[in-house]
């Protein structure tokens, strides 16, 4: 079916735009991406032990050495196995608690920076809602990031 | 009892322990590194110092958002510091000093209480706060000056994971007035690995290399309007841009600033960034934290809202002396751009004054040891007798 239709139309129609839940969620993603430890897998993942191999410690352990039982950090593992979420529901019914510590909402208007170069920013990516301050960085921003990066 | 006090400020990137006798802690990761260079063993505490490439560095760390959850990784990295290795000598029957983060949950507390005294076998255990040394060590510098008693005082620690701003009057914590930033080292290495990965080139997993890049060229702007005038004016913006010479562990084993016309050996061949905004608009985050979306206000509001959960009366005295402890207060410009803030947010009769300590990273241990060897230390500690007679709830209720 080819008809006599509007290029522009057609590509407008085309464009994904996300909407404000996937834009928050990235949000949130990018500020969760700043408490991350590692941004790599384990290098020694894939590393196999060989049992064969003599363990070479300073000093030889002998039995009569430990006079009672040690629990170790397996037990310890075990016993306090609570993430963080877990904690903060625990810790609710204490006043003052771990939230109301927290620094209040800013009251200031925010503060807007180019995602690419960093500048003071006055426009948004309509796909996405990036910030940026010029053409020249909605390019960059077009060809390199933009709804590329799975939500 | 002729055994030396242990005094141990446990931070979440790096824990400063040693014995109350000695001049000066050592500064210990608190954290097991692997790398991927050398694949027969991870390295514990100080043991980086002997990895060569630390390139990629994968940690394990015992803190999560600022808290001990990871227990296991504590132990290995404790058994390493109460080793020959280490301080030199292990916890047995020695009392300790030890801090916790603010507004620790009760489940941590438990857990550290047990495994000190059941695991480590201490003879006693004093719990308190980084903030708490810091102002007891304040106490100690004015020479008499002031004393615990009349204490009032705001300590400001930016830390590896959050920052804390907590108020101390007549010498006890406002518990109300304590506010927590979510932004701290930790968080800035990570924005400016990834502005440097988007920019210029991948370095996402670098995060020992970007940290030191943080603290070799990282400063706050003392007017950040002015300083963003870097986008406009091409005077203001080489005055800025430094070309930062990345390691490559085998001729370069740490980066360093680029001094333009007086290259090193081979240097045209080593991987280059140039840094310009990156250079202060990542320790601006401590000031504005909402620049990248955390709903928080910075550390000057945050100072004034504080103030506002304590007594009036005491307000000229705690903004005479508030002090500034932590790693990342050592950025250059830091003090002079706090107390511009601050200055336009408090009453105008009022004066301001704020100090940073030569050594904001040591300066809660050598609190610690101030307090360990006071004449009245003994009253503060929470010994093996009287954990067995009434258990880890007993600590709060003295």
């Amino acid at each position: 079916m080819t008809g006599r239709e509007s290029n522009r139309i057609k590509d407008a129609e085309k464009k994904r735009v996300l909407d404000s839940t996937a834009r928050q969620r990235r949000a949130r993603k990018a500020l969760e991406a700043l408490e991350q430890d590692n941004f790599h897998d384990d290098p020694h993942a894939d590393l196999v032990m060989s049992k064969k191999l003599p363990k070479f410690q300073d000093s030889l352990k002998t039995g009569k050495e430990k006079k009672g039982k040690r629990k170790g950090a397996e037990y310890f593992r075990a016993k306090y196995r609570k993430n963080f979420q877990q904690l903060l529901e625990e810790d609710k019914d204490k006043q003052p608690n771990y939230e109301s510590a927290a620094a209040p909402a800013p009251q200031k208007p925010l503060r807007h920076f180019c995602a690419v170069c960093g500048n003071f920013s006055l426009y948004s990516c309509t796909a996405c809602g990036t910030r940026y301050c010029r053409v020249r960085c909605l390019n960059t921003h077009q060809d390199t990031r933009c709804l590329k990066w799975t939500a | 009892m002729a055994n030396a006090v242990v005094v141990l400020d446990n931070g979440a990137h790096t824990a400063k322990v040693g014995l109350a006798n000695q001049d000066e802690p050592q500064v210990v990761p608190n954290c097991i590194m692997k790398a991927k260079s050398e694949r027969r063993r991870a390295f514990v505490g100080n043991q980086i110092d002997e990895c060569r490439d630390t390139s990629a560095l994968y940690y394990i760390l015992a803190f999560q958002r600022g808290y001990l959850l990871n227990w296991d990784t504590q132990k290995t990295v404790w058994d390493y510091i109460f080793s020959k290795d280490g301080i030199g000598c292990t916890l047995e029957n020695r009392n300790i000093v030890i801090t916790e983060p603010q507004m620790n949950f009760q489940s941590v507390q438990e857990a550290m209480l047990e495994m000190l005294f059941e695991e480590y076998r201490v003879a006693g255990v004093y719990k308190t706060t980084a903030a708490d040394l810091a102002a007891f060590n304040y106490v100690a510098d004015s020479e008499e000056r002031t004393t615990m008693q009349s204490l009032n005082c705001i300590i400001i620690d930016v830390g590896y994971s959050f920052t804390h701003i907590v108020p101390f009057v007549l010498g006890r914590r406002v518990l109300e007035g304590i506010r927590r930033i979510d932004m701290g080292g930790k968080a800035l290495t990570n924005h400016l690995k990834e502005l440097i990965s988007y920019r210029h080139l991948n370095v996402m997993d670098e995060s020992h290399v970007v940290n030191q890049i943080k603290e070799d060229v990282c400063f706050v702007a003392e007017d950040f309007k002015q300083a963003m005038q870097v986008h406009y004016s091409e005077e203001k913006r080489r005055e800025i841009t430094v070309d930062y010479v990345l390691p490559d562990f085998t001729t370069v084993k740490r980066g360093y600033v680029r001094i333009p016309g007086k290259p090193r050996e081979d240097e045209e061949q080593q991987q280059m960034v140039p840094l310009c905004n990156e250079r202060f608009t990542v320790p601006e985050l401590l000031f504005n934290p909402s620049d990248i979306g955390v709903q928080q206000v910075g550390i000057p509001e945050a100072v004034a809202d504080c103030l506002k959960a304590c007594p009036w009366e005491a307000h000229r005295e705690l903004l005479l002396n508030i002090l500034i402890v932590g790693g990342s207060a050592q950025f250059p410009g830091f003090l002079p751009r706090l107390k511009q803030d601050l200055r336009a947010l408090v009453p105008d009769d009022l004066e301001v004054s704020l100090i940073c300590p030569e050594d904001p990273v040591r300066y809660a241990w050598y609190g610690g040891k101030e307090v360990a060897t006071s004449p009245n230390f003994d009253e503060f500690v929470y010994t093996h007798d009287d954990y067995d007679e009434y258990g880890f709830q007993g600590i709060n209720q003295r």
